[in-house]
């Protein structure tokens, strides 16, 4: 159900449920299994994208309905896949959705918890739960609320309207819109140009440093800035005496 | 009150402070010139009459950062993780620079920066840490650190991804390319392009026109107070 593949050191998931990619389960695909997949090949980037027409058009009700039978099991599924996308998040390398057609609920979920989202014209974004009497369950209203007014997050979580990708822009529920190529080729040459040749440790810390300014005071996140950035400079001094010492 | 330092200085009139980086060519943030900065952020601490602060450079260009390998050569007995003597000591060094970064930042009064020519690396951190940035046609910015198999250690993460989110601070930090006024404006790490030779008169002219009652976090709304007038030079 979920393709992996590596390009240039670059890892992509393809949700393969076509044609509207549903999401058979929250976690839709083991933490445990992805960390060992990313960790184990040294990936320097992440893309998440869809197979066929589609990005995700999240999960299908039914299967919503039929979780439903054991409340308690639904719960712990449902944070499975919430831990999976704060795993997603607060990866140390960049995560990037590319994405195309429909991109709904679970699947909008997702993608809001990549670093970089970026999509073609025809995409389409919405929250449609509240049409069926639900409310997005993983994340979805509290990533909206953060980059965009009450207004704008209650217009398409309690409205569930759909938006385009130029709207998708001014909400800030996308970075780039690409014409004229697949989201696919556009993240996978924008990845590519910004990890080559960079050590996975270096991107390492630039990802750790952009989640220590979410996280921690002005003061702290500067400590850790210093501490990382002091940490290179004695690998690179090292690695630049060994060279000067070779070429001798 | 006035200061000369060997690599800047400082002279405050009618209740701003100006700041100017006088090292030519380039006024390299070498470790005088961080000695230097921390030497006049402890004189500023509750320096009385001061309402705001624009930083400007003396030359062509506003700072080309760091002396990468004077740097490279502090680092390798540095380190927050080291214990020993000597390593204390120079931690405290890069620790000094980052509290006199923090210092612009956190202070109640507006600090502007005025950017003319090159501004890369930690020069930019140092005008990342300001509330408003203005600058000439002709600037050219820039986090190039990872260029050189390091990163921007002087908050220029932070700072990128408050001002532009999160994909574009990435992708300016990984690739360590160099960009124009007009691109630094798009992504909102300037405030303002003014003709190259009246950037600091315009910095004094805002400076004058917002210091009164400040509120570090209106900052934006400053912005928009801007008239047309405030833009006519002579």
């Amino acid at each position: 159900m979920i393709d992996r593949k590596i390009i240039d050191d670059i890892g992509i998931l393809t949700v393969e449920n076509p044609p509207q990619n549903y999401l058979l389960e929250p976690e839709f695909i083991p933490v445990s299994e992805l960390k060992g997949w990313i960790e184990g090949n040294q990936l320097k980037a992440l893309i998440i994208t869809g197979s066929g027409r589609h990005f995700s058009g999240g999960a299908k009700l039914e299967s919503v309905f039929a979780m439903t039978e054991s409340a308690e099991t639904m719960e712990t599924r449902m944070n499975k896949g919430k831990a999976l996308l704060g795993y997603l998040q607060d990866l140390n390398i960049p995560v990037a959705a590319a994405i195309k057609g429909i991109c709904f609920g679970g699947g909008l979920e997702i993608a809001l918890s990549c670093h970089i989202r970026i999509c073609s014209e025809n995409a389409l974004f919405a929250f449609p739960e509240a049409n069926q009497g639900l409310m997005p369950g993983l994340g979805g209203t509290f990533q909206l609320g953060i980059r965009n007014s009450l207004k704008d997050s209650l217009k398409m979580i309690l409205g569930g309207d759909m938006i385009n990708a130029e709207e998708a822009i001014l909400l800030k529920i996308v970075d780039t819109l690409v014409k004229d190529e697949e989201p696919l080729t556009y993240a996978l040459n924008f990845l590519r140009k910004i990890t080559e040749g960079r050590p996975l440790k270096i991107i390492n810390y630039v990802m750790q440093s952009l989640r220590n300014a979410r996280e921690l005071t002005s003061e702290e996140s500067m400590r850790e800035e210093t501490r990382m950035f002091c940490d290179l400079a004695r690998i690179e001094s090292v690695r630049r005496k060994n060279e000067s010492r070779e070429s001798e | 009150m006035k200061q000369e330092l060997r690599t800047l200085s400082f002279n405050l009139v009618s209740g701003i402070g100006h700041l100017e980086l006088n090292q030519l060519p380039a006024n390299k943030m070498n470790a005088q010139f961080f000695s230097d900065l921390k030497e006049l952020v402890d004189s500023l601490k509750g320096l009385k009459g001061l309402e705001a602060i624009v930083i400007s450079s003396t030359g062509r260009h506003f700072s080309s950062g760091a002396d990468l390998e004077e740097l490279l050569e502090l680092s390798m007995n540095s380190g927050m993780e080291h214990t020993d003597k000597k390593g204390l000591k120079d931690r405290n060094i890069f620790e000094t620079n980052y509290n006199s970064f923090l210092f612009f930042e956190g202070a109640e009064i507006p600090v502007i920066a005025a950017i003319r020519g090159v501004c890369i690396g930690s020069a930019f951190e140092f005008a990342l840490s300001c509330h408003f940035r203005f600058c000439g046609e002709d600037a050219v910015f820039g986090l190039p650190e990872t260029t050189f198999n390091l990163m921007p250690g002087l908050g220029g993460i932070r700072k990128t991804a408050a001002l532009c989110g999160k994909a574009k601070a990435i992708e300016l930090v990984l690739k360590g390319n160099t960009f124009g006024a007009s691109e630094a404006l798009l992504n909102h790490l300037v405030d303002r392009i003014v003709p190259r030779r009246n950037v600091v008169d315009f910095s004094f002219t805002f400076a004058r026109k917002i210091m009164k009652n400040y509120k570090k976090q209106k900052a934006p709304l400053y912005l928009q107070q801007i008239s047309s007038d405030d833009l006519i030079f002579n």
